[in-house]
């Protein structure tokens, strides 16, 4: 399908995506803006693409009405330990499911992907119970142990055994003739070349961490552990009215660094995606 | 698999390694198994005590009634089963969730699929759109959503844009016939970039030739759309709809945050429902019960898709 | 009994899994969250993080620590304010109920009624109408530390340009009624293009704000007994059919799906609880009135929230303590700040000016005083997040500019009937 475009074909190919792009950008664009409007601006009809007199009031009381810059940290130092933690685990486990037999392999390769498909909502409650029995209620702990070795790091597990089965045989043969025990063989051969796959799951690990919105709600209740999707529900006045515009200010520093180290990095990031090795 | 029978020959093997006839215990096949075990060890664990455990015990709970607040707990039979089959709110509950997913399934692999053929064709630039489209995907889900949330207020950007081109839109999220469609399209082009990646690469791995045969035979683009890409990145569709189909299962924060499950309950899907029943109504018992339902939805539907594809993905490598 | 037995099983999973997790060295120093014998601490969940608020609770936390040497720590645990009664409940399913907590009047039948609550110190200086939704069978299961009068903001600039009487000159001619507020409403949706009325968290979801408006018409959502539904009763229906009117015909109140902020200068009028006087700027030129009258004259309204000591907690006595400390007279007083108190002690204009610099004496007098005194409460019922919801669901189908007002509410009455007949 990838064959040369008349110039009128490209025109109206480039007409089509700019037209597309408009969803996926404008409301970033209009969240960006509008934390810059004073609150009574928000909701001017027709909307100004521009606000008029920007001010930076709303950021500050971001920072006024909560421990924002602690939460920040929280959000991000969690989401990068579930990270490398899903990577470990899910390397290994994937590695051996692909390229290890043992009795039971298959039977066992089951029972992990049932975490597949199991909802974290179905299993709440009982999770609330056992972190409360181990004293780890409104600590991280619950927020890292979960992802790194229950049901979200089986997606991972997943991918890295699709990813090493497709990997030639020849170069571990050649590695064990050399007399390479199995963790040596997995850390100097497999795991250099999985690379794409391990970028890919460390994506999809950290945007989840980083999205998680329901169990730090239940787990967590001093402002000060507080992950960010929990902060951004909280920019309401005592009494549950919500404060429109330093929501927004809000929303806009949690969207826009992230999306910045995106657009700066988004060639590894993307691609690395796509080499899930589940083509 | 013949190699992994072959005696270890460095200076860590066993001691008296290939000098009997019986065979030591500790044979390079057994230390692999051992390997084996080793490696998947954390994740197994970790499956067993933060999925399986809580699950038997969530089948335990949907046999009980439990009130959280008078601190009461005793076994009711299968009285949460039959109320199953009684409730009359839950016959709306899975068509909401049917087209929610089925809505979003459709949307999302179609409009992701398309965007992929867009910017596979040979144009500049095409990296700034890639971008663009995947820019969501790293957006906070309740930021995202929040600002949707404004968006498609009556009198909120959406309408404003419609409104210049004559357009007056509809109250979005207040009215019964666009509520849920609201959901599926925030829910869509948050994430449609994901799938969208994945497709390109697939795109990408199908060998040029094969059209330019094609092309030869007289086929035109459409034609050869159905009968050469379509079958050959068949796998991809499949893991795609897999992954789409059991996240659509799992929306709550878009519904809790958009919607609330409203108008007139048009936006309850189960796992809200299911979060409503168990935390909001303290009907914990119940609550478990739905889990128990939803459990058993998700496990049918990826089984079926499993199945469907042998007769439909092209080649399985 | 049973919930011995679950308990055993639930440690005995939890056993399990401990070994489990020790095996693959991926157990944490976590200890133990039970209690010891030693000094004691306590937990209080809040649902406003608001640093003054805090600021306050700190204080009494601290002086009281200073007279009782035993209680180590007092924790202040802020729940989110928008699923506040789950997260709590679900704390107390996981078994780590806080020690005290603050208590929504929406869901104080469901907690006084379960045996969740221990009773608490009773003081006769507390109003009897405050204390009624917090007792049960004579006995006091939360200390009503908030009871706060609803009334109108009105922004008085918006009304001038609207060219409408302000509300003081009808309150003179003795015409500040529901009728005018929607005239005056429309005319600044006209005139300006900005909202006339919001009823402020309603926002089509929360319907028992709506009480503020209903009640002017003696219609109630359901009997005091809770068994009989109020909705399809006549009155109810009249109400409902002249604010569908206001809404959708007249265009003097908030439309639904749209959003518009009293405070940000967006709406001419607001109806909610003098505690939001705090999030008046100077923006503006603004006044503080009581509710406009209905059909039935005057009426009030309150919103309450409690101070509770949980049932379950393992030093229960201890907290039942500090409750007490907390809510004796002397920081009562502290308390109203920002919380209006509904004591005999403190319901005087003077006392309450000393705390609420921005509302004058009058504003206080008429609106609060009178509106605590004899204020009803918004609808309360057992099972209030179920009902809640079925009522929120049923009224959906009235925000349309065609609905059947009647048709609707007989069908609300419908829905919610097996919940008032439990």
């Amino acid at each position: 399908m990838s064959r040369k475009l008349s110039t009128r074909a490209k025109l109206l190919l480039y007409g089509v995506l700019i037209v597309l792009c408009v969803p996926f950008v404008f409301p970033t664009w209009w969240m960006a803006t509008s934390s810059l409007k004073p609150a009574g601006d928000i909701f001017a009809f027709p909307p100004k693409l521009f606000p008029d007199d920007p001010e930076l009031d709303a950021y500050r009381k971001v920072f006024e009405l909560q421990p924002f810059g602690q939460q920040y940290f929280n959000s991000m130092y969690i989401a990068i330990v579930v990270t490398l933690g899903t990577l470990a685990v899910s390397s290994l486990a994937g590695y051996a499911f692909a390229r290890i037999r043992f009795p039971g392999q298959n039977i066992l390769f089951l029972v992990v992907l049932t975490g597949l498909l199991i909802p974290s909502e179905v299993t709440i409650v009982p999770l609330f119970q056992l972190f409360h029995d181990w004293g780890m209620v409104d600590t991280h702990w619950p927020l890292i142990l979960v992802p790194v070795l229950g049901a979200p790091s089986v997606l991972a597990t997943f991918i890295m055994r699709q990813f090493f089965i497709a990997l030639p045989h020849e170069l571990e043969e050649a590695a064990r003739m050399d007399g390479l025990g199995r963790f040596a063989i997995y850390w100097r051969i497999a795991l250099p070349l999985a690379r794409p796959a391990l970028s890919a799951v460390a994506i999809f690990t950290f945007l989840h961490s980083w999205n998680l919105y329901l169990e730090p709600i239940v787990y967590l209740s001093t402002p000060e552990m507080f992950t960010l999707p929990q902060a951004l529900t909280q920019y309401v006045d005592a009494y549950g009215g919500p404060m429109w515009n330093v929501q927004l200010a809000a929303a806009s520093l949690t969207a826009l660094p992230v999306l910045a180290v995106f657009v700066f990095a988004q060639r590894q990031f993307v691609e690395g995606l796509a080499h899930t090795g589940l083509k | 698999m013949k190699t992994l029978e072959r005696p270890r020959t460095t200076a860590a093997g066993p001691p008296g390694d290939g000098t009997r006839a019986g065979k030591p215990f500790w044979t390079s096949r057994r230390r692999d198994q051992l390997a084996g075990y080793l490696f998947i060890a954390p994740q197994l664990v970790g499956t067993v005590v933060f999925v399986l455990i809580p699950l038997v015990l969530v089948v335990w709970y949907s046999f009980h009634e439990w009130n959280v607040l008078a601190g009461t707990f005793h076994s009711v039979g299968t009285d949460n089963y039959q109320k199953l089959f009684d409730d009359p709110k839950l016959p709306g509950v899975l068509q909401a969730t049917a087209y929610f997913s089925v809505g979003l399934v459709v949307l999302n692999l179609s409009l992701a699929l398309a965007l992929a053929v867009l910017l596979n064709q040979k144009l500049r630039g095409s990296v700034v759109f890639r971008t663009l489209f995947f820019s969501p995907v790293v957006v906070s889900l309740v930021a995202w959503t929040i600002v949707w949330g404004f968006l498609l207020q009556k009198n909120g950007g959406i309408n404003a844009g419609l409104d210049l081109i004559g357009v007056k839109g509809p109250n979005w999220l207040r009215s019964e016939g666009t509520s849920m469609l609201s959901a599926i399209v925030v829910q869509c082009f948050k994430n449609v970039g994901l799938n969208m990646v994945l497709f390109l690469a697939a795109l990408q791995g199908v060998p040029r030739e094969l059209y330019e045969a094609a092309t030869v035979d007289g086929a035109g683009r459409w034609r050869q759309f159905w009968r050469i890409t379509v079958p050959l990145i068949s796998p991809t569709i499949l893991l795609t709809s897999i992954i789409t189909v059991v996240g659509s299962l799992q929306v709550f924060a878009q519904i809790a945050v958009l919607t609330q499950g409203g108008p007139s309950g048009s936006t309850t899907v189960l796992v809200y429902y299911l979060y409503q029943q168990a935390f909001n109504f303290h009907h914990f018992g119940y609550g478990a019960t739905l889990s128990v339902l939803l459990f058993v939805i998700v496990l049918v539907l990826t089984v079926i898709q499993w199945q469907m594809r042998k007769k439909w993905v092209f080649h399985e490598s | 009994m049973n919930s011995h037995r679950q308990q055993r099983t639930t440690k005995l999973a939890a056993l399990a899994a401990t070994g489990l997790l020790a095996l693959t060295a991926c157990g944490s120093g976590g200890d133990s969250g039970g209690s010891d014998d030693g000094p004691v601490s306590l937990r209080m969940t809040v649902w406003s993080g608001a640093p003054e608020h805090l600021k306050l609770l700190n204080g009494i936390a601290d002086a009281y620590r200073k007279s009782h040497p035993e209680v180590k720590s007092i924790k202040f645990d802020v729940l989110p304010v928008e699923n506040y009664t789950e997260t709590l409940t679900t704390r107390m399913a996981g078994g780590k109920a806080p020690d005290l907590a603050w208590i929504f009047e929406n869901s104080s039948l469901d907690f006084v009624s379960s045996g969740a609550l221990k009773e608490v110190k009773d003081d006769p200086d507390v109003l009897p109408a405050a204390k009624r939704i917090w007792q049960q069978d004579g006995k006091l299961y939360a200390y009503p530390f908030s009871t706060s009068p609803f009334g109108v903001f009105v922004n008085l600039d918006m009304l001038k340009k609207s060219g409408r009487p302000s509300p003081a000159e009808l309150i003179k001619q003795g015409k500040w009624n529901w009728d005018e507020v929607t005239k005056t409403g429309a005319a600044v949706h006209a005139k300006t293009g900005r909202t006339g009325m919001v009823i402020r968290d309603f926002d089509y979801k929360a319907w028992d704000n709506l009480a503020t408006y209903w009640d002017g018409w003696g219609a109630e959502a359901w009997s005091a007994d809770g068994k009989t539904c109020g909705f399809d009763k006549p009155e109810m229906i009249e109400a409902m059919t002249s604010l569908h009117k206001a809404i959708f015909d007249d265009e003097a109140m908030l439309a639904p799906g749209t959003a518009a902020d009293f405070f940000a200068g967006e709406a001419a009028m607001t109806v909610t609880q003098m505690s939001r006087a705090s999030l008046l700027t100077d923006k503006f030129k603004w006044d503080f009135v009581p509710l406009p009258e209905g059909p039935k004259g005057k009426y009030a309204v309150i919103g309450q929230a409690g101070i509770a000591v949980l049932a379950k907690s393992a030093h229960a006595d201890a907290a039942a303590e500090f409750q007490a400390f907390m809510t004796n007279r002397e920081n009562s007083a502290k308390l109203g700040a920002y919380f209006p108190q509904a004591r005999t002690s403190q319901l005087n204009a003077a006392t309450l000016a000393k705390s609420n610099a921005k509302l004058s004496e009058e504003q206080l007098s008429s609106v609060v005083i009178d509106g605590i005194k004899s204020g009803k409460v918004k609808p309360v019922h057992m099972g209030q997040a179920e009902i809640y919801s079925a009522v929120r669901s049923g009224l959906d189908a009235l925000w349309k500019p065609d609905a059947d007002v009647q048709k609707v509410l007989t069908g609300v009455c419908s829905s919610i009937k097996p919940q008032l007949e439990q």
